[in-house]
């Protein structure tokens, strides 16, 4: 791996970022608008409702983690939308970068921009909430790191798939990471859910970090167990998922690149 | 077959698409310092071939080599020396002209960067427009950012694809005398594509032509043309016309009537006994041009087979 040709990508992304209001939105808007929307609502349970402060300390916490893992799936996934939308898809793919190289990129893309948009959202809770967002954050690192491993083999399906049948859907690059938001109990406990959602709940390794989150922020301890089979499972996932991924890139090289639009 | 001579080589290309064979059996070369004309009509599997060639698409069968080295094997040794451009790809919309070329040059092996973005700012006349975001440049400017890039690597290779299509006369003119000038001091090497048939005269030194997938032709521009032997002949007719054009229908000679000009479709050897026969009925003219067969009448004569 080349590491200019990394850099190339990021700086392609964070160049056209820096000027694109839709891309702006994402890091900055939607962040804005759910801790607005969810603060208030569990700042009323707590007062009307006779919640505890711990209702709205674990919302809150559960939205930050929630945005970290929607931000980075939708900035990774955006990737490749953006170059096709741009007619820029051919430029990448006739340079010398690697596929390893372009994924690395993008992964790395992903990251300052979910680091963007994390120091956006605990400034804002803190001010808004006077919520202790910094510390909680950093008791939360391991949970941030393997949601931001969700987050790699989730966009590496969006991307597979949308190699595979173009931008006609498009749309999961927003919406199919919240296929996992129910499983993932990230704002009430697993037991909640129905017993067959539990089921499916236990493949599912966000499941295992927003309950760990819980329990972090009730006794303060660090269920390893939990976290070990949310990283195992994320291992699996990232390994299955990148052979999709290559996959769909071969299949569209079969096919055209024609066929993407 | 001397593979260190061409810097490009295709043996025997096919790109099946289901039932349907888009490139069949096309083999050719490029020599090292030449530029080869790519011409086809629309659908004729030209862009299909590009696509191989740049290893965006793989070929059903076939090989293609670069310096002498399979593409298969050697993808990205082979990619840090060619490069592409094309009308209908762009830059990104929301980068400026500088960033976009900026981080193109961070995907190749370039030693000062800084200098080479400046140095081809310059050459394309894109310095004064280098903040400008690509989505707010006219069509023909994109296109000159495009073709911008394509020489951000120095090349050994380059396809180019309608280069100079959506640019104004005089652009296209400064943009072929610089690709002209530039393939002569670097000794690169361009499989050039364009529906300018004039453009292609111009600038190829050798022209492969491409009809269903195969190649029909492989020549030089003037020996294309020359396959042709009907040549136009425009005349002013100050008196006659009927008599000219009845003359043309007895010889089954075809004619076009444009105003008092008649256009006739007529072999090169025949012009002088046609001319002759006018006088000898009495038609006079005041204005007569002969136009030789040349690449577009080659190129027409083939697409209407």
């Amino acid at each position: 791996m080349k590491i200019h040709r990394i850099w190339g990508i990021i700086l392609r992304h964070l160049y056209a970022t820096r000027r694109s209001l839709d891309r702006l939105t994402d890091l900055f808007y939607w962040p804005l608008v759910d801790l607005t929307l969810w603060g208030l609502t569990s700042t009323y349970f707590q007062k009307f409702a006779g919640g505890t402060n711990e209702i709205i300390v674990s919302i809150i916490s559960g939205l930050i983690l929630w945005l970290i893992l929607w931000i980075s799936t939708n900035s990774i996934a955006l990737t490749i939308l953006a170059d096709l939308w741009d007619r820029n898809l051919m430029n990448v793919l006739v340079s010398p970068i690697s596929f390893s190289e372009w994924m690395t990129g993008n992964v790395l893309l992903a990251l300052i921009k979910t680091i963007l948009s994390l120091i956006f959202s605990i400034i804002l809770a803190t001010l808004l909430y006077k919520f202790p967002a910094f510390q909680s954050t950093l008791k939360f690192i391991p949970h941030i790191l393997l949601l931001i491993l969700t987050s790699w083999w989730v966009s590496f399906i969006i991307l597979g798939t949308i190699m595979r049948f173009g931008t006609k859907i498009q749309t999961l690059a927003w919406a199919f990471v919240y296929i996992l938001s129910p499983f993932s109990a990230v704002y009430y406990p697993l037991t909640t859910l129905p017993h067959i959602a539990q089921v499916v709940a236990s493949f599912i390794p966000t499941s295992y970090v927003f309950e760990s989150m819980r329990e972090v922020l009730a006794y303060g301890t660090y269920d390893m167990k939990k976290l070990g089979i949310s990283l195992i499972l994320n291992i699996i996932y990232l390994a299955i998922t990148l052979i999709y991924l290559k996959r769909s890139i071969n299949r569209a090289r079969l096919r055209g690149l024609g066929s993407l639009y | 077959m001397n593979l260190m001579s061409n810097v490009l080589e295709v043996h025997n290309l096919v790109k099946d698409f289901g039932s349907f064979r888009a490139v069949d059996d096309v083999s050719f070369s490029v020599p090292q310092g030449s530029i080869v004309g790519f011409l086809g009509p629309n659908g004729a599997g030209k862009t299909t071939t590009i696509q191989m060639l740049l290893d965006l698409l793989i070929p059903t069968s076939g090989r293609i080599f670069y310096f002498g080295k399979d593409l298969k094997t050697h993808h990205e040794e082979i990619l840090e020396k060619i490069n592409f451009s094309s009308t209908y790809v762009s830059m990104p919309w929301r980068t400026s002209v500088k960033e976009s070329l900026i981080y193109t040059s961070y995907f190749y092996n370039i030693k000062d960067r800084r200098k080479r973005v400046e140095d081809i700012l310059k050459a394309f006349r894109l310095t004064k427009m280098q903040n400008k975001e690509v989505a707010q440049l006219s069509e023909g400017q994109r296109t000159r950012l495009i073709l911008a890039k394509g020489f951000i690597n120095e090349p050994q290779v380059l396809l180019l694809d309608e280069p100079t299509a959506s640019m104004d006369p005089e652009t296209a003119q400064y943009i072929r005398t610089f690709i002209k000038d530039y393939q002569q001091d670097h000794d690169l090497s361009i499989l050039f594509t364009s529906h300018n048939m004039s453009e292609i005269e111009d600038v190829c030194d050798d022209v492969i032509f491409i009809n269903q997938g195969k190649i029909i032709a492989h020549d030089t521009p003037s020996s294309l043309a020359k396959r042709i032997k009907i040549s136009h002949v425009s005349l002013q007719i100050k008196d006659g016309l009927k008599r000219v054009t009845s003359m043309c229908e007895k010889s089954a000679i075809p004619f076009k009537l444009e105003g008092r000009f008649i256009v006739i479709d007529i072999e090169e050897k025949r012009i002088p006994d046609f001319l002759k026969q006018l006088l000898e009925n009495g038609i006079e003219y005041n204005e007569i041009s002969i136009d030789k067969p040349n690449l577009q009448d080659f190129f027409l004569s083939m697409t209407k087979q």
